[in-house]
């Protein structure tokens, strides 16, 4: 039961830094950067871009932390690409949909949360 | 070959694909740590932002480290554990009858061994929630099933 708890733990961790770190993302690579190229300003970059930088650097260890949980391979690129998808603009929350499909979903089904479907059931 | 049950399993470790790992591991590791130092020197020249960076290559250095040797420790644990392999199990439509005393499998004493229930396994666009859950986490069994049985390893938590 500890256990099923830190995975549901973990799993909203994961999901939370997912979104999180993908729309700072968002908004580096979409305002912060046509500001910076455009009309050389360079405010949004700076304190974004080290948002991003710092998220990013939770977010790779929750989500690995979480890959690990739900069992997935550590050297497979449904992992790799876990991992990588808080670099890539938008792709977080796509990535966030397929784990939880994939992986995430079945793991809570098999660790008794579906008990509560509103848990699953997204 | 008539070796391999006696070979010591980490020599799994020095086949050529595995060789490709560990210089590839090598290479991003030395990388990330001389991407560090440059961000350090542009810093050091007056690059406030680089500062961040600075501190995250190394960061993202020891993560990889932490992968790889993660990917060997899953790759070497059968060893350790002995021959109690999972047997081979046979999943219809994804079935995974040994789960199901130690799981929620088949929680639904519902869904019984009914025909619907079947029906749901085949067809992961049923209506039900309920059966899409199922359908979804016999999926679930059946991938890492089917992980666990290509590899002729077990790849799982700790």
């Amino acid at each position: 039961v500890n256990s099923d708890r830190q995975l549901l733990l973990v799993v909203r961790a994961y999901r939370a830094l997912a979104y999180l770190t993908g729309t700072v993302l968002i908004v580096l690579c979409f305002v912060g950067i046509p500001l910076q190229v455009i009309a050389g300003n360079l405010v949004i970059v700076k304190y974004v871009g080290t948002a991003h930088g710092i998220l990013y650097i939770i977010y790779v260890v929750v989500a690995f932390v979480m890959t690990r949980m739900v069992r997935m391979k550590v050297a497979s690129p449904g992992t790799v690409i876990v991992l990588l998808a808080g670099t890539v603009p938008v792709l977080t929350f796509v990535v966030e949909r397929w784990v939880t499909r994939t992986y995430i979903n079945p793991a809570l089904a098999a660790a008794g949360q579906a008990k509560t479907p509103a848990t699953v059931a997204r | 070959m008539s070796d391999p049950p006696v070979t010591p399993r980490w020599r799994i470790l020095l086949t050529p694909r595995w060789l490709g790992w560990h210089l590839f591991a090598v290479v991003a590791v030395a990388g990330m740590i001389w991407l560090g130092d440059w961000q350090l020197r542009r810093a050091l020249a007056g690059n406030t932002l680089s500062w961040a960076y600075t501190f995250e290559w190394p960061i993202f250095a020891i993560f990889g480290v932490v992968f790889w040797a993660k990917t060997i420790k899953d790759e070497l644990r059968p060893a350790l554990k002995g021959d109690n392999q999972a047997p081979d199990i046979v999943l219809p439509g994804g079935r995974d009858p040994s789960r199901a005393g130690q799981s929620d499998f088949g929680r639904s004493g519902q869904s019984g061994q009914g025909d619907g229930d079947e029906a749901a396994v085949r067809d992961p666009d049923s209506r039900d929630p309920a059966d899409q859950e199922l359908a979804e986490y016999n999926a679930y069994l059946a991938r890492l099933s089917d992980e666990v049985r290509r590899h002729g390893r077990w790849h799982g938590l700790r």
